[in-house]
């Protein structure tokens, strides 16, 4: 079922244009990650969705109830863990408190502490906390894993992979494409404004290959993604006539994301 | 039951999971006739999605490693051998022509060939 459709988006700020005429649904079951470098426009694509932000143009259907996780997980600093479970509970439409505090254990984070006293990542688990104690269909969620270490965050991928065979599903956007790869189903690539590349990862590996030339010669279509002493690597669609290297998503998203195109 | 996916790799997750399916089943570790987990209970204990497994386990039943018993799950048939033959014939051909490039002679792979089909030589005769 589809919870979210995004139809040709577009949004500026004065000369500066965020999203160009993007399009993409989520289904429900998945995770989909949106990615690119920064200054994409992932954040205002997610701002334009929940109505934080107007849209220039374009079309978005949201067919589901929804909580955010934003890029900025600003929380009131002089508050407890505690005080600010309840103060969410308060806001909250479907808010589970029994469900926020087992996650804070879990999260191993201290009730009765001030939230100015929280590292970046114990407000972002927090955050995380109150965020998945929200019982809805869509989670979307802004670099959830910002300033987490590992073992957090392979906690948090657990808990989003577990959403989606729970029948939710997750949009979130991410730079860390090791995480991206072990959680995401299908992924859509940003850059400048544009979705450059999309689909399930799976098939995005199965799509494309390095191929080396000497330096001087370019490859037809293909993606510059860098060079030797003595020759250039690109990255090309797959094709019988062409040899080639296989293609990690780690090479074929920095590739696709440079953006020289032959 | 779990086996370790390299998420990182080139490799699509749903092949991996393919092969290593098929390398439980031609090691006996999965038998005949019994049943592979459900796709969603694979899919929790790998942790992936549960389309992922749903098209390892679809390719499976198109290449006749595994059958659908309609509302109880899926069942090895047993590894096609005849798409396993295929497939390492055409592995056998790829490093023929590899060692040929390297001027190997003829008569040293004649040879490798007769070790191997002599009688219970075939063992001991991994490369």
């Amino acid at each position: 079922m589809e919870l979210l459709r995004v139809k040709n988006l577009k949004k500026s700020y004065g000369e500066l244009v965020a999203v160009d005429g993007i399009s993409f649904t989520v289904e429900q079951g998945e995770v989909f990650a949106l990615l690119g470098p920064n200054g994409a426009g992932k954040t205002s694509t997610i701002k334009c969705i929940l109505g934080l932000r107007k849209k220039d143009s374009g079309e978005i259907v949201l067919n589901s109830s929804v909580a955010y996780l934003p890029e900025k997980k600003e929380l009131y600093r002089s508050y407890t863990v505690e005080r600010m479970i309840k103060t969410a509970k308060s806001y909250g439409k479907n808010f589970d408190e029994k469900k926020a505090y087992s996650l804070v254990e879990e999260f191993k984070l201290n009730p009765s502490e001030k939230v100015a006293n929280l590292s970046h990542g114990m407000a972002t688990l927090l955050y995380l906390a109150i965020t998945l104690a929200e019982d809805v269909t869509l989670y979307v969620m802004d670099e959830p894993t910002w300033g987490l270490d590992p073992l957090m965050r392979n906690k948090v991928l657990s808990i989003m992979r577990k959403l989606s065979l729970d029948g939710k599903a997750v949009l979130y956007t991410s730079h860390i494409l090791s995480e991206v790869e072990k959680v995401a189903d299908r992924v859509a690539i940003m850059r400048k404004g544009k979705i450059v590349e999309m689909g399930p990862l799976d098939d995005i590996k199965e799509k494309y290959i390095l191929v080396s030339v000497p330096k001087g010669e370019s490859v037809e279509g293909g993606y510059f993604y860098k060079e030797t002493t003595e020759e250039e690597i690109y990255l090309v669609e797959k094709a019988t006539n062409i040899e080639g290297q296989p293609a990690s998503f780690d090479a074929i998203f920095e590739a696709l994301v440079k953006g020289e195109r032959k | 039951m779990w086996f370790a996916i390299d998420f990182n790799s080139h490799v699509p997750v749903y092949k991996q999971i393919k092969e290593n399916l098929k390398a439980l089943i031609a090691a006996g570790k999965i038998k005949e006739g019994e049943f592979v987990p459900s796709i969603r209970r694979l899919a929790q204990d790998l942790e992936v999605n549960l389309n992922t497994v749903a098209r390892a386990y679809r390719e499976l039943v198109e290449e006749g490693v595994l059958k659908v018993v309609r509302g109880m799950g899926y069942v090895v048939v047993g590894v096609n051998e005849e798409g396993m033959t295929r497939e390492n014939l055409a592995k056998l051909r790829e490093l023929l022509l590899k060692l040929k490039q390297l001027n190997v002679e003829r008569r040293v792979i004649e040879k490798i060939c007769e070790e191997v089909f002599e009688d219970g030589a075939a063992e001991s005769e991994k490369p």
